[in-house]
């Protein structure tokens, strides 16, 4: 199993458009914002431009490596086949997706490292522990949207995945906080929305502690999004 | 090569459909250590359903699928059965070599890398991007990995669609050596030359069902293996003249078909299809017959195959035009 997601892994780092999109992408995104925002620019509640858009510009940048790294391939894959003659050899069914999982999961520390740098560069100011702490919040909160990617890529024809992922995505990016705070009066229903309570992990570097609510949402999201995903592999494997 | 006792496979009464559409019906089907099984079949016959069945990747609604008297999963994790596939996807962005790799390592009893890629004879493509082969080249890739382990049986569906006609003998050359080693083969194809000159056994499936099943010349016999084709001249005398009766030509031993028709002239031309040419020849003679322009030609397992399933159909529009009328 090892040797399928170590080619998983190293596939993926050689697919030069994916990493493009999924780590240049946030981060020019990112240098744009605070430079429109200016150097000492605040959103709501008086949190730092440059702070809060660190934050959103690492999960978007870590959402989309995971949603079309793990649908789209699994959809294309299922198309061409590939995950019929893998069904032929001596690996568990699983293997497959924990391959797709964990090259995810490697592409998106990049996304989420090189957002951190500029962040740092431009003078976004945490402590060692929180640095550290952010990025490996943010870091697991993927595997979210990896299990929602897998449940997508099984569920959409190759055809369709792209549009069908982009919605997804954008909707949530959208109403979750990604590209401007999410607003007193839709914030009862934002914390139904995955990619808000993503974001709001960092809510500790801003000086609100450690938030519980999102932690126990995300956690619930990524139970249902698994269960999901494993009903719809099992009903592909029934079609092969 | 020795033909061993025990099954390899075995498909017991089985069925399978597709909404309204009956892709295998009531299959029954043993396969035995050592032999190399032709499947043929016109488009749409159940060969690929047959064989995503036998492998494993779709359950049947009726009957039983074993191979190596368990199921077919439980015989590919041990590690016994290669396949390739028709729509046997590869993976994109890696190598030639680590794509084999891969398959290699996750046999339970894997060969070496260089000597899969060497026995598929892709050992010059090992650097290649998977995604930049031709069709015959990925071909060999899926050979590839149909025989990265020690299997008991390889299952091939259509192997050499895609690739030219020297890449096609060089494949049937590796096969053979596969099945000189004691492996079981069994493969589906459109190419019936390749059946003949391959396969021990032939076994011809046509609308989900098995409806032929021995060695290529026994198919061949069965179809009427060779076809006489001669002129009867009204002048040669009285049996082709004005006491002319097809009935006779049809007894003649041997004769599966029989294809008259007159010119206003008088002259007969008549083509018989016939399991026994050889006593068919002499048996017209006997009867007084004086054939002339006489033609002996040997049918190819082409001929007979469209002889078989065309037969087929006849049987199946008239029982179900008998069953039209009961009604």
């Amino acid at each position: 199993m090892t040797t399928l997601v170590r080619l998983e892994i190293l596939r993926t780092l050689r697919n030069k458009r994916y990493l493009m999109f999924t780590v240049l992408y946030p981060a020019l995104l990112y240098v744009f914002f605070i430079s429109a925002y200016g150097n000492g620019g605040t959103v709501a509640n008086g949190v730092a431009a440059k702070s809060y858009f660190m934050v959103s510009m690492a999960t978007f940048g870590a959402v989309g490596a995971v949603l079309t790294g793990s649908a789209q391939r699994i959809s294309l894959e299922r198309k061409s086949g590939w995950t019929r003659q893998l069904r032929l050899t001596a690996l568990p069914g699983r293997a497959y997706t924990l391959g797709k999982i964990a090259a995810c999961a490697v592409t998106t520390l990049p996304a989420i490292v090189v957002v951190f740098a500029i962040g740092a560069v431009e003078g976004v100011d945490l402590t060692a522990v929180q640095w550290l702490g952010l990025a490996a919040a943010l870091w697991l909160g993927s595997f979210v949207f990896a299990a929602l990617g897998v449940a997508l890529g099984y569920a959409a024809e190759p055809d369709a995945v792209q549009p069908v992922v982009m919605i997804v995505y954008m909707l949530m990016a959208l109403f979750g906080g990604t590209w401007f705070p999410v607003s007193d009066s839709l914030r009862t229903y934002a914390r139904f929305n995955p990619v808000y309570d993503y974001n709001q992990l960092a809510s500790f570097v801003h000086g609100e502690g450690v938030a519980a609510l999102p932690i126990v949402a995300l956690a619930a999201f990524l139970v249902l999004f698994t269960a999901a995903a494993a009903a719809l592999y099992r009903k592909d494997a029934r079609r092969a | 090569m020795a033909t061993g006792t025990g099954e390899v496979a075995a498909f017991r009464n089985v069925s399978k459909s597709y909404g309204r559409v009956k892709a295998v019906n009531g299959l029954d089907l043993v396969l035995r250590p050592g032999e190399t099984v032709a499947l043929l079949g016109p488009n749409g016959a159940g060969k690929s359903s047959s064989l995503d069945l036998l492998l494993g990747l779709r359950e049947p609604d009726s009957g039983t699928v074993e191979l190596f008297g368990g199921t077919p999963r439980a015989a590919i994790t041990a590690g016994r059965v290669g396949a390739m596939l028709q729509s046997g996807g590869l993976m994109s962005d890696v190598k030639v070599r680590e794509i084999v790799e891969l398959a290699c390592r996750v046999h339970p009893r894997g060969h070496g890398v260089d000597r899969v890629l060497a026995t598929a004879g892709i050992t010059e493509l090992a650097d290649r991007r998977v995604d930049k082969l031709s069709g015959g080249q990925e071909q060999r890739v899926r050979f590839a990995l149909a025989v990265a382990g020690a299997n008991d049986l390889i299952v091939l569906d259509e192997p050499t669609t895609g690739m030219d006609v020297s890449v096609r003998r060089q494949f049937w050359d590796a096969m053979r050596a596969q099945a000189d080693a004691g492996r079981t083969v069994l493969f589906a194809t459109h190419y019936l030359e390749e059946a003949d000159s391959v396969a021990d056994r032939v076994l011809v499936l046509h609308r989900g069902r098995l409806i032929a099943d021995g060695s290529s010349a026994e198919i061949k016999a069965r179809a009427g293996a060779r076809r006489i084709g001669f002129e009867l001249h009204p002048a040669d005398g009285a049996p082709a003249g004005p006491d002319f009766d097809e009935a006779v030509l049809r007894a003649l031993p041997g004769t599966v078909g029989l294809d008259v028709s007159t010119r206003a002239d008088g002259v007969r031309t008549v083509r018989i299809r016939s399991a026994d040419a050889d006593a068919g020849v002499a048996a017209l003679y006997a009867a007084g017959y004086h054939p002339r322009g006489l033609e002996v030609t040997s049918l190819g397992l082409e001929q007979a195959f469209l002889t078989i399933t065309g037969e087929q159909d006849r049987t199946e529009s008239r029982t179900e035009s008998e069953e039209e009328y009961v009604r």
